[in-house]
């Protein structure tokens, strides 16, 4: 007769004491807030706390996961719980802070309105949007977290959460106007439920990397696709230049009003030496990819080793590359003449950047199809001339991408980690069942969230746009990826589909996520391009 | 010939029969494999249209001109421009409603018989093989006192128990472990029932009634309705609106005729800053006032601002654009008698009428917010901007002409033509609310209300019909009590769960705890 065991003892009301003191502490910061006015802690300076706080935690549940301590566990716990607190302190803050930016700008022109005051809560762009994810994520963490025998997980989602912060910090934390379509109670609701939900995605996501771990799949296939996501990344950025050009651009600025972002220019400037780094990181990618397919399908141990050797170089290129970038992009010195060489080398960028400016301002097709390229160019030169020396550069204008690259050098090195005493790794991760049953209830969670998601914006854009249902590129890809967590349950439920199936549509829906998060934001046109 | 035979001859040797094509069909449409493939074929469309600006999206005109001839040709052929119209698209849908409808009826009487026909007995030996399952060692033999306990740990865990005493025959096994047909052993065994959440087993079928609701819904809504705008100038009233048809990079409008006529009887837009400009991102809000006169229903006059939009007969106006050209909704202005004393201020609405104490009427006629002298002569403006702005009034002195005058904004020279005194007055526009010069509402027309009922019915139904589903379960527990052959009492309890049993083997060492020791 087989016997059960209970998971973790009793657990009692005492283990939601951490998510509950995270909660209500950082309601207090509210107060403080507005009790000490703007020389409080900045929401900027809390969420960079909260990065820390992530970062930390997860390098010490990982330090766990090797060498077991309870000391490492609890304080991996207790820090995710700590970045928790920094994170939503963040939000709320900067709920304080932009209620008390605009009104100062009214009252300073004399108007004495008082809008409500969710007209000013923090879901207006992408920056506070990826707050209220990493937030989403990180509480789902610590909630699961109660249960002993789950505390591991954090090693898994904060490092998501962690990135989520970094996309953020690059995006930047300048107000924006907001649309006043956006001043509704409806926002509040929906975007409050996506970043939940993309949260509870997050950490399903998380939970199923370490189900395929645990359940024997090779480190060799999850490296071929983490370097097949790692050389996409490489591909697309800067315009596909990396492996067409082998140079990497990165974009400009404008400078706009004091205390707004400032406009991105229709050019890129070419940053010394990133482009070959990254060829060739992409290059080591490609060989670690051969490497691990020779091993996994004709069982070549020494293809394995190569590709190992691969992977390492391609983590020290990607770790060169990024410092690289990162030096390149504060190298801010005489930047008009650099442009100005470029161009002369090259002139069709003028083109490019005047098709750019053309799209931008909204021509009809026939006025369009009347441009010729000789006026593209104009246009181009014209811009050149009039805001060249104006132009300048920062990790700002590029969040994506510097996301993607950070995001693919994490994917490289996660898959070295796990490529470190992987048995031993496999023996500390819950068992295959528990794993599966967390991914269930996740999924069934992220599901029913991004259902009431689509819910909700549809009744929004009844009420602001007068339609439901636009098929938006925005509305499509949540719509995707609910069909995909959909799919993730029937199968399971009528199919019996469960473990190793369960985890590829759980990793599958949360890169749809993402793609809806971002890739939509930033690629595609629609009414959502704001966030 | 015996009975036996003659049955025997009756039948007929037959070929073995092959299931209808119509059953092959049905089970077909109503599988699970077919309804996932097409979730995944509606993923993969949804994806194109998504990569692909469709016709109705801001931008498509860019992208249009951007394609090469082939790639217009085959994309435009193959629908995808407009692929969420495309009859492939609607026949998936349809399909998959289908899909939804078979499957649901197909396993309704399953999920109903865990309702009506609940399992109260089972042995020993099918207990043993659920997931959840424990054999108890009790600290008593009295069988009446564990029956009491396990029905009492089942009523403190929510469940109703039910009490069986079940007969049942089995054979007996010899030495090598085989089944012994000569020996048959009569065991009496008590089971106690316990369940909680049946009714979760009709769960997935709730679901698929909103999501078939939703389904609905919108379809209706699509093929009833249409998308129109109008475009709102105060003091203008019509009877009519302009539908909306997009054919790629074209975009068509048609008069429709409203059962009721509307005039703009006010617009505004809050701004943040009230000196700044009427861009979008200095804007509060916009708000048009309608005076709506029905024939049928009579007059009445409403308000239509952003997220609040106004529903009339099937019709739904929402804000949608304005035309950014600036203008004043209310205007101070300062008359200086021209014969000398003290200026006179006044404030007028637009299209509005106001007089001076000596008798002046002044109408509010136009606004000009860069004004500039047109080629004609003719009073004109150069731009949208509030750079040279102008109120243009008709003044009608007591007993005097009615004359048309220019209050500008900024002190004119008295030289000068328009800055000239008129109707025996100097004037002055000295503040003025800063409104554009039209609203362009959009509307939806919906006679059945078919949206709403879909999305906030068949929506919130679905998410709560979801939260049912997957955060509640049936959990059903069995106990079976039966004496050994040496009179010692056996106890097994096992449990299932249509979801979460990790959650139920933690109820389920709580009633075994409780069932072992006798609890006060």
């Amino acid at each position: 007769m087989q016997e059960i065991e209970r998971l973790d003892g009793k657990m009692t009301w005492k283990s939601w004491l951490p998510g509950i003191f995270v909660i209500g502490g950082s309601l207090l910061m509210v107060p403080l807030r507005m009790q000490i006015g703007p020389s409080f802690v900045s929401d900027g300076g809390l969420m960079m706390l909260a990065l820390a706080c992530y970062i930390l935690a997860a390098l010490f549940l990982l330090t766990n996961l090797y060498a077991p301590s309870t000391m490492a566990e609890k304080i991996g716990f207790f820090g995710a719980a700590l970045g928790v607190f920094f994170n939503l302190s963040s939000w709320l803050v900067r709920w304080v802070n932009a209620y008390e930016h605009e009104i100062t700008i009214m009252r300073e022109s004399g108007n004495m309105e008082n809008p409500w005051m969710f007209r000013y809560i923090p879901f207006a762009n992408l920056y506070d949007m990826s707050l209220a994810f990493a937030f989403g994520a990180g509480i789902a963490t610590i909630l699961l977290a109660r249960r002993p025998s789950f505390r591991i997980i954090g090693a898994f989602t904060l490092p998501v959460a962690a990135l989520i912060l970094v996309l953020a910090r690059f995006i930047g934390d300048e107000f924006i106007d907001l649309p006043p379509v956006l001043d509704s109670y409806w926002r509040p609701i929906h975007v409050g439920d996506a970043a939940l939900s993309y949260g509870v995605a997050a950490v399903c996501f998380g939970v199923a990397i370490m189900y395929l771990l645990k359940d024997g799949v090779k480190v060799e296939a999850m490296a071929i696709w983490s370097s097949i996501f790692g050389i996409s990344v490489l591909a697309t950025i800067s315009k596909f230049s990396v492996f067409t050009e082998f140079v990497y651009r990165a974009g400009l600025f404008v400078p706009n009003e004091i205390g707004k972002k400032p406009f991105s220019a229709p050019f890129r400037l070419e940053i010394p030496f990133v482009g070959p780094v990254l060829v060739v990181a992409g290059l080591l990618l490609a060989g670690a990819i051969v490497a691990f397919l020779l091993y996994l399908y004709q069982e070549n141990l020494k293809a394995k080793t190569i590709g190992h050797y691969f992977l390492r170089l391609a983590f020290v290129a990607q770790i060169v590359s990024i410092g690289l970038l990162v030096v390149g992009m504060n190298d801010n010195a005489a930047v008009a003449s650099r442009l100005q060489a470029q161009l002369n080398a090259d002139p069709s960028q003028y083109v490019i950047a005047g098709q750019q400016m053309a799209d931008n301002q909204q021509l009809t097709t026939q006025e369009l199809a009347q441009m010729t390229p000789r006026q593209f160019e104009a246009m181009g030169r014209a811009y050149f001339q009039g805001s060249g020396d104006s132009m300048f550069l920062s990790l700002n204008t590029n969040p994506v991408e510097v996301a993607s690259l950070l995001t693919a050098l994490v994917g490289t090195m996660f898959i070295l980690f796990f490529s470190f005493r992987t048995e031993r790794l496999r023996e500390r991760l819950p068992s295959l069942e528990s794993l599966d049953g967390l991914m269930y209830k996740t999924a069934c969670l992220a599901f029913a969230g991004l259902a009431m998601l689509l819910i909700t914006g549809a009744i929004w854009a009844n009420e602001s746009w007068g339609r439901p249902w636009g098929f938006d590129s925005k509305e499509t890809g949540a719509l995707v990826a609910w069909l995909t967590y959909a799919g993730f349950l029937h199968t399971r439920i009528a199919r019996g589909w469960s473990g190793r199936s369960s985890a590829y549509f759980a990793i599958v829906g949360f890169m749809l996520v993402i793609f809806t998060y971002l890739g939509v934001s930033y690629l595609l046109k629609g009414l959502h391009s704001y966030a | 010939m015996s009975t036996a035979e003659e049955t025997f001859k009756q039948q007929p040797v037959t070929k073995r029969r092959t299931q209808p094509l119509l059953n092959k069909s049905l089970d077909f449409l109503s599988s699970v494999k077919f309804g996932v493939f097409q979730l995944c074929v509606l993923v993969v469309l949804s994806i194109i249209g998504m990569l692909i600006v469709q016709q109705n999206v801001q931008g498509f005109d860019s992208y249009y001109i951007s394609l090469t001839p082939a790639e217009k040709l085959v994309f435009g052929y193959l629908g995808f421009f407009d692929i969420y119209h495309s009859w492939y698209y609607n026949v998936l849908l349809l399909l998959l409603s289908l899909n939804i409808v078979l499957a649901s009826i197909d396993r309704f009487p399953t999920a109903w018989k865990y309702l009506v026909e609940p399992k109260l007995t089972a042995t020993r030996e099918w207990l043993a093989n659920q997931k959840s399952t424990a054999a108890l060692t009790m600290d008593t033999s009295d069988e009446t006192e564990v029956v009491d306990r396990i029905t009492k740990a089942f009523e403190a865990h929510g469940m109703k128990p039910v009490v069986t005493q079940a007969n049942t025959m089995e054979y007996g096994v010899d030495d090598q472990g085989r089944k012994d047909f000569s020996v048959v052993k009569n065991r009496t065994s008590t089971v106690v029932f316990g369940q909680t959440g049946r009714i979760n087993r009709l769960g997935a079928y709730i679901v698929h009634v909103f999501l078939l609701t939703l389904f609905l819904g919108h379809f209706v809504s699509l093929q009833t309705g249409f998308d129109a705008d109008v475009r709102m100038i105060p003091g203008a009233s019509t009877d009519e609106i302009q539908m909306i048809q997009f054919d790629l990079d074209t975009k068509e409008k048609f008069n429709v005729k409203l059962p009721f006529s509307m005039e703009c009887t006010d617009i505004q837009q809050r701004l943040i800053d009230p000196t700044g400009s009427i861009d979008v991102s200095n804007t509060l809000d916009w708000r048009t006032e309608l005076k709506i006169d029905d024939p049928d229903y009579g007059q009445q006059v409403v308000d239509v601002s952003m997220n609040k939009p106004f529903s009339y007969r099937g019709y739904r106006f929402f804000q949608a654009q304005t035309i950014p050209v600036g203008h004043g909704r209310i205007i101070s202005f300062e008359a200086t008698p021209q014969n000398g004393g003290e200026p006179v201020t006044a404030t007028v609405k637009r299209n509005g009428t106001t007089s001076l104490p000596d008798g002046t009427t002044i109408e509010y006629s136009e606004f000009m917010p860069d004004f500039i002298l047109g080629p004609d002569g003719r009073a004109d403006t150069k731009s949208g901007d509030y750079n040279n702005p102008v109120a243009i009034l008709n003044v009608t002195p007591p007993g005097g002409e009615r004359t048309r005058v220019f209050a500008f904004a900024q002190k004119l020279a008295d030289n000068m033509p328009v800055g000239a005194a008129k109707a025996g007055y100097k004037w002055r526009l000295t503040e003025f609310e800063k409104t554009p010069l039209a609203h362009v509402l959009s509307i939806k027309y919906d006679p059945y209300d078919a949206a709403f009922i879909a999305w906030y019915i068949g929506g919130f139904g679905l998410c709560g019909a979801l939260a049912f589903v997957f955060f509640f379960s049936h959990r059903r527990v069995w106990a079976h009590v039966e004496k050994d052959e040496n009179g010692d009492l056996q106890v097994t309890l096992a449990a299932d769960a249509n979801r979460n049993q990790i959650a139920l083997n933690d109820k389920f060492l709580e009633i075994a705890e409780e069932i072992k020791t006798k609890q006060e």
